[in-house]
Parts: C-alpha cells; structure tokens; sequence
C-alpha cells in the first residue's frame, strides 16, 4: 500500500507527508488489492457502497417507515454521526494500544481536548476577555468572539492533541504495562476535572515585562461548557454539517474517519508501524535492533492522539455545544471495549467494534428498552444496563476470545493462551528436529554456549530467527 | 495551627480507611502482579451491604440492626461488630469468587489480559451495586455522639470525634493483625513465597492458587471492613464511591512502593493527609486532580514508591 513511507523524519513536515502520501495511494492501492485478494475486495466494497447509501435511505425511507408502519432499532443520522466520531477514535486508539501495546485508559483526554479546541476557536466564547476575531468564519460581520472555519481548526485540534499526546507521553517512557494505564488514566481523569474547573481563574503574576493579571476569568465555561459552537460548514456550496443536517454530517464524518483510516493504514505498513509492533513484542530486543524507542513511542502516543483531536473537534462542531461531562472515564473504556471486541491491531476490526457497540448502546439497547417497558415494565431495563453488559462482553472477550472478532493474525497468537502454547510447542517441536539434523546429539542448549559457536546456532536457521520458545507466556508480555 | 492540626486529624482518619482499601490493592499486586481494578468496587458493595444491615427500612436498608444514635451503647457495640463481621465474610467470599471466576483462568495469558477482565469485573460490580442500591446516593443518620473529645483536656479549637476515634479503633488493629498474619504466620510465609517466585514457592509444596484465593479473602475481608467503617464514617455510599476511593487507594499503595505493606499504609496516611488539605485549603473540586498528579509524579519520577520494593518483604 505505501510506497513513499520507508523513510520516515521527523516533525510535522513528515506527518504532512504522510497524509498526502496516504491520500495519493488509494486508486493504486485499490487496484492493487483488487488483483491479489478479488473476492475479499469486492466483498468489502459493497459494504461500503450500501453503508455509504445508508444514510440517504434511512432519512428518505426507512425512518418513516420506522415511525409509521413499524418500529425498528434503526440508527438515526445523530446516531450514525456519533457511530463514525467513535469509530476514528477506535482507529486512533488502535495505533497506541494496538500497534505499539501501549494501554491507554485515559484515551478520552485527547478527545476532550480536540473538542475544547474546537469550542475555543469557533464560539462566541473569548467575546468575555474582549477577544474577537472571525476568518472566513460562517457568522454575521462583527460578530463576538473567534470564529475560524472548521476546516482549520481540525489540523489545529490534530497538532494540539499530539502534542499533548507526546506531552503525556514523554514521562511515562519509563513505565511498562499496568502503571502505564494508571497514568494515562489518571491523565483522562485531570483533564476533564480542568475543564471542568477552570471557570473562575484569578492570578496575578506581574514579573518585569511579563504582566499577567486575570481577574475571575472564565477560561473553559466551567461545568456549563461552551456553547454556540460553529456547525463545520463549506462556503461556496453553502453547506452546513451541523446536529440538524441529517445525513450530511455523517458523510463528513465518513470522510474524516476515511482519512484517519488511510494515515493509519499507512502508519501500519510503514517502518514506524514495524518499530511498533517490534516494541510491542519484545521492547528490549526492539531497541537492541536499532529501534529508537523513545521516538517510537511518542509518535504512538502522539499520532494515536491526534485521531482524538479530529474527532473531538468534529464532536463539539457537530453537537455546536461541549461540556466536561462528555469525557468520563467510562468513554475512554468504551473505545478500549470497540477495539477489543473488534479485534485489538486491526484497523478494520476497530471500526466494527466501534459500529456495533455505539450502535448497540445508542439504538439497539434503547431500542429494546422501549420495547421492555411497553410490554413487560416488570424486567429490568436493558439500557439502564449498558454497562453491565459491556462489563460482561470485556471478561467473557478476555477469558474466551482475546483476540476479537476480526483478529489480527499476528496478535491473535500473542494474544490467546492456548496459541502462545500450541506456538511455543511447535517451535519447541522445531528446534529439536532442527537439533536432530546436525548430527551431534545434544540437549536444547542456551543461545549464547561458546564452546558450540557456529553461524546458524541449534534452533535458528540462517535469517537469525530463533526458533525457539522466546520466553514464558506471562512473563515481560505487555499487551 | 488549629486548622492545619484539624485538617491533619481529618486527613489521619480518611487515611486510614484508605489504608484498608490500599492492603488489597498491594497484597494481590504483590503476588500476582495485578492491578486489581475490580477492587474499590468490592469496597463499595462492603459499604452497601453495612448500609442495608445498619440502616432502616425506612430508607431502603434491610433494617436488621436499625443502629440509631438513641442504641444502648453495648448493643451498639455488639452491633456494628455484627456489621463488621456479617460484611467482612461477604465481601472476603466475593472478591475470592471474584479471583477464581475472572482470573485464574487468565493466571498464564499476557499481563493485560487479567487487567482488562479487572476493569470488566468493575464494570459489573458497580452495575450490581446499583441493582442493590440503586443510582442515587444512600445515606444513613450520624450514630456517633458529636462531641468533641477533646474538650475533657480543655482543648476546643480542635476537634476529635468518636467517629473519628471508631475509625482508628477498627483499623488499627486490623492493620497489625494483618502484619502479624503476613509476617508470622506458615500461610502468612506461603503468601511472601508466592509473591518472590510462584513456581519456585509451587515446587516447594506451597499450593500456589489457594495461596492466591487466600490474598483475595484477606484483600476482600479488608475491603469490607473499610466499607462499614466508611459508611459509619462518612454516613453516605453510592454505586460509584469504589472508582473514586478505590483510584486514591490505588495511588497510596503506589505512593508507597506497590507490593510493600507498610508503604501502603504509609502512602494511605500522606495522601488522607494531601486530600483533606487541599479540601481545606484549595478547593474540593481540584482534590480528585491533585491526587492523581501526585500518582502521576510519583509514577514518573519514582516508580519504585517511597519505601520501595523489598523482594523479601513485599507480599
């Protein structure tokens, strides 16, 4: 699929590239595919078609039918908009906890952050401070506060995100696994908490030239939020993707989780993607091989974060309305359920982990909520529930089916128990048919015997694969 | 002064419920390198379960004990030992159910595997808690007399309460009795062998998944016993008090050097302390976010803890 990705620099001129590559690859790389795997791709592209004609339907058919002839759980346009917003956080999520094994708990921060962007730079919000600034903004002349087009805040979201991603991720280099959850979870919690509190700041810091005295300032709307923000809106066409738009505002979410598909198809199949899923692996052989981990964290962090950012700021410009309550822990634990469900490290297994659960939590369960109390008020009802049955779906997805529905191969034989067993016996198995051809007779030996020093030692062949059983299962195997 | 001694004497009773909550928290990351998420939640059906011994019907407890402030004081005090105990064997059963269901099976898969069924089990206790309790806060009325303790002494700008002294009272003892447990006893060794090495400690004949089942009961009975001593505390529980607490908890056991037992405490005392500070000096609002910077710091510049990770010591 990537062509121009083998060199990767550094820097936002890099990432720029990335995308314009990405962007470029397409037509080739469909055609691509089509040759090798036919029946697969043709598969895939009519459920795109009929998802991509969906929208249209559901608004000019199936929602009346729904309401007059007969009620299905139908996804409405709000539902449909938030099921694409989920699904480019599944994908950016997929790249820190699936790529590079990194566990995330607090992934709802960037998100968070990407909408509080959105709110600062498209709301009558700064009007307060005597803040006004419109650019080529949707809004009447003169109008309060700053007001800039979405088009321009979602890179602005993009690179303020990832640099809170990599913010975040600098400290926590140091830390593996379970305490690397615990901060990023501690960092979902604080952010929200500042939103939330930051609605009466008074400092007065005068120190030489720098004179700042802010009095009562109502920096982030405090517990109410912001609100009017700026619905994304297209000039010339006069379009508006606003909360009241229908089907529009989820083709631009398509679009957006389109391109966040393609960066991180991309990013997957690059030498970034392979220093990845080599630190996901074995993080000490990774940097034994050249792999600058440091780096290569960070740009997990960072990257995966900025998918975030778009959707957050696509959120807030959708809602036109953002608040500290959206960005609960339980968000960031819903994206973690998508991606597991679908299938941890595929990209495609995170968009119908997303689909399916905001579906599931959004029109199934109310769905069958209404049904349960017009017919039997007496049984519990199954949205109250949600999480209860999310809480289910991670324990049942952890002890039977690790490695989700649409699994990766690679990760489904780190992933489950019984394939990391049946994995280590076939290499066991292997490298004593390995032994067994050199003639020598000799019991499995240590890698590094220096009285049995040859060029392709007993259980690795001459690539240098050790054939071997790497290491007992639960041991220095983060996720 | 006066202040800053209330606020410490606040901050010392908080900690140590903390304290109770954090044991379990490094007892089971001590032995089985877990972070067991499920485990503030099992706190929060202890103090829903003491609720619906203690309170009346009247506001949706069971009213088995109805313990009022008007309670003969011997009766009360047979009482709230009932409560405790009644608690202690339910809670102690279920985080030891909890073990044998939702993570044994997942003792030899990759380290995340069991964390992400801990926040799963989390997940599920806390929609347990609200089909017990349901989703608004349960409170119940003050059984402790309100006097101030140290007035006998002729002190009255600071305050001491019975309530306050309860909670040492439970907890202090529980506390060395644990160490003791830890420290002396044959399962208490089986537990600090585990902990260093389980398949060494398996081979050695110490039965290595009733050693663990055995760390869930005490970190279960621990839990519960901070659930009736916060509830009687506090007066008031709800389905989701274990995140919060059980987060606080968590950064004490971290503070202290996760696996370490008296860093647990250790680091319980000085956050209790840090939290009731900033209650009473910042704002309660940043209280929540000042904890977690401290987790955040303290994971950062020093992941070890405060005390450290003695290997000989930290069952």
């Amino acid at each position: 699929v990537s062509s121009t990705t083998d060199t990767i620099g550094t820097g936002p001129g890099a990432w720029f590239g990335h995308i314009g590559a990405a962007l470029s690859g397409m037509a080739a790389a469909y055609r691509s595919d089509l040759r090798r795997r036919r029946r697969r791709t043709t598969i895939l592209t009519v459920i795109i078609v009929v998802g991509l004609l969906y929208p249209l339907l559901n608004q000019y058919f199936l929602e009346g039918f729904s309401r007059n002839v007969f009620p299905l759980p139908l996804p409405d346009a709000t539902v449909m908009t938030f099921m694409t917003i989920f699904a480019i956080m599944a994908v950016g999520l997929n790249i820190v906890v699936g790529f590079a094994g990194l566990l995330d708990l607090g992934y709802v921060a960037f998100y968070a952050i990407g909408a509080y962007v959105a709110a600062f730079l498209s709301s009558p919000h700064w009007s307060a401070l005597g803040l006004n600034f419109t650019f080529l903004g949707n809004v009447a002349p003169g109008a309060q506060g700053i007001h800039l087009p979405f088009w321009i805040i979602v890179p602005i979201a993009v690179l303020v995100v990832a640099t809170f991603g990599a913010l975040l991720g600098a400290p926590t280099l140091r830390l593996r696994g379970d305490y690397l959850a615990i901060v990023t979870l501690g960092f979902g919690e604080i952010v929200p908490l500042v939103f939330k509190n930051l609605s009466s700041l008074t400092i007065d810091f005068n120190l030489g030239p720098i004179n700042i005295a802010l009095n009562n300032v109502n920096l982030t709307g405090g517990v109410q939020g912001i609100n009017p923000i700026d619905p994304p809106f297209l000039p010339f066409l006069n379009v508006n993707f606003g909360a009241r738009s229908g089907p529009l505002a989820v083709y631009l979410g398509l679009v957006l989780l389109a391109v966040t598909v393609v960066v991180a198809r991309n990013l997957e199949h690059s030498r970034i993607g392979r220093a990845w899923m080599a630190i996901r692996e074995d993080e000490t052989a990774a940097e034994m091989m050249g792999v600058n981990t440091v780096r290569t964290k960070l740009l997990a962090f960072a990257l995966g974060a900025s998918a975030a950012g778009i959707a957050g700021a696509f959120q807030a410009a959708y809602l036109g309305a953002t608040t500290s309550d959206f960005f609960a822990f339980s968000t960031s634990i819903l994206v973690l359920i998508m991606i597991i469900l679908g299938g941890i490290g595929n990209i495609w297994g995170a968009i119908v982990g997303a689909f399916t659960l905001e579906y599931l939590n959004a029109s199934l369960l109310p769905y069958l909520g209404q049904r349960v109390q017009d017919s039997a008020p007496f049984l519990p009802n199954p949205a109250q529930y949600n999480f209860l049955l999310y809480g289910i779906i991670l324990l049942v997805m952890m002890r039977f089916r690790p490695q989700g529905f649409l699994p990766n191969r690679q990760r489904e034989a780190e992933l489950s128990v019984v394939g990391v067993e049946e994995a280590e016996t076939a290499m066991v198995e292997a490298a004593a048919e390995a032994e067994s051809d050199t003639e020598t007779v000799h019991e499995l030996e240590p890698p590094l015997d220096l009285d049995n020093v040859s060029v392709a030692p007993p259980g690795q062949d001459e690539t240098g694969f050790d054939a071997r059983a790497p290491e007992t299962p639960g041991e220095a195997r983060d996720l | 002064m006066d202040q800053l001694i209330q606020t410490l004497i606040i901050g010392f009773a908080d900690g140590l419920i903390f304290a109770l909550v954090a044991l379990g928290y490094t007892l089971v990351y001590g032995i089985i390198e877990l972070i067991n998420f499920a485990h503030g939640d099992v706190f929060m059906i202890g103090s829903l379960i003491a609720f619906a011994l203690i309170a009346p019907t009247s506001v949706g407890g069971l009213g088995f004990f109805q313990i009022t402030a008007a309670t003969p004081v011997p009766l009360m005090v047979g009482e709230v030992l009932a409560t405790l105990a009644i608690t202690i064997v339910l809670t102690a059963g279920l985080n030891m159910s909890i073990e044998r269901v939702a993570y044994r099976p997942l003792r030899h898969a990759p380290k995340l595997a069991p964390l992400i069924a801990a926040i799963g089990m989390s997940f599920v206790l806390q929609n347990v808690g609200v089909i017990l309790a349901g989703s608004n806060q349960r409170t119940i009325e003050n059984i402790f007399p309100t006097t101030n303790l140290l007035s006998t002494f002729g002190i009255t700008s600071v305050s001491l309460t019975v309530s306050q002294v309860f909670v040492g009272v439970v907890t202090i003892p529980l506390l060395f009795a644990l160490s003791w447990f830890v420290a002396k006893t044959r399962q208490g060794r089986a537990m600090r062998a585990t902990a260093q090495d389980p398949d060494t400690a398996g081979l050695m004949g110490v039965d290595v998944n009733r050693t663990i089942a055995i760390t869930f009961l005490i970190g279960g009975a621990l839990a519960g016993a901070a659930g009736v001593v916060q509830i009687l505390y506090n007066n008031v529980t709800v389905w989701n008090l274990g995140f919060r607490f059980g987060l606080i908890s968590f950064t004490a056991a971290v503070l202290g050097g996760i696996g370490n037992m008296r860093g647990a405490v250790l680091g319980a005392l000085i956050l209790g302390i840090v939290s009731a500070m900033s209650d009473r000096y910042i704002s309660s609002n940043w209280t929540q976010a000042i904890v977690f910077g401290v987790l955040i710091a303290i994971l950062v510049f020093k992941p070890s803890g405060l005390i450290g990770q003695q290997l000989a010591d930290r069952a």
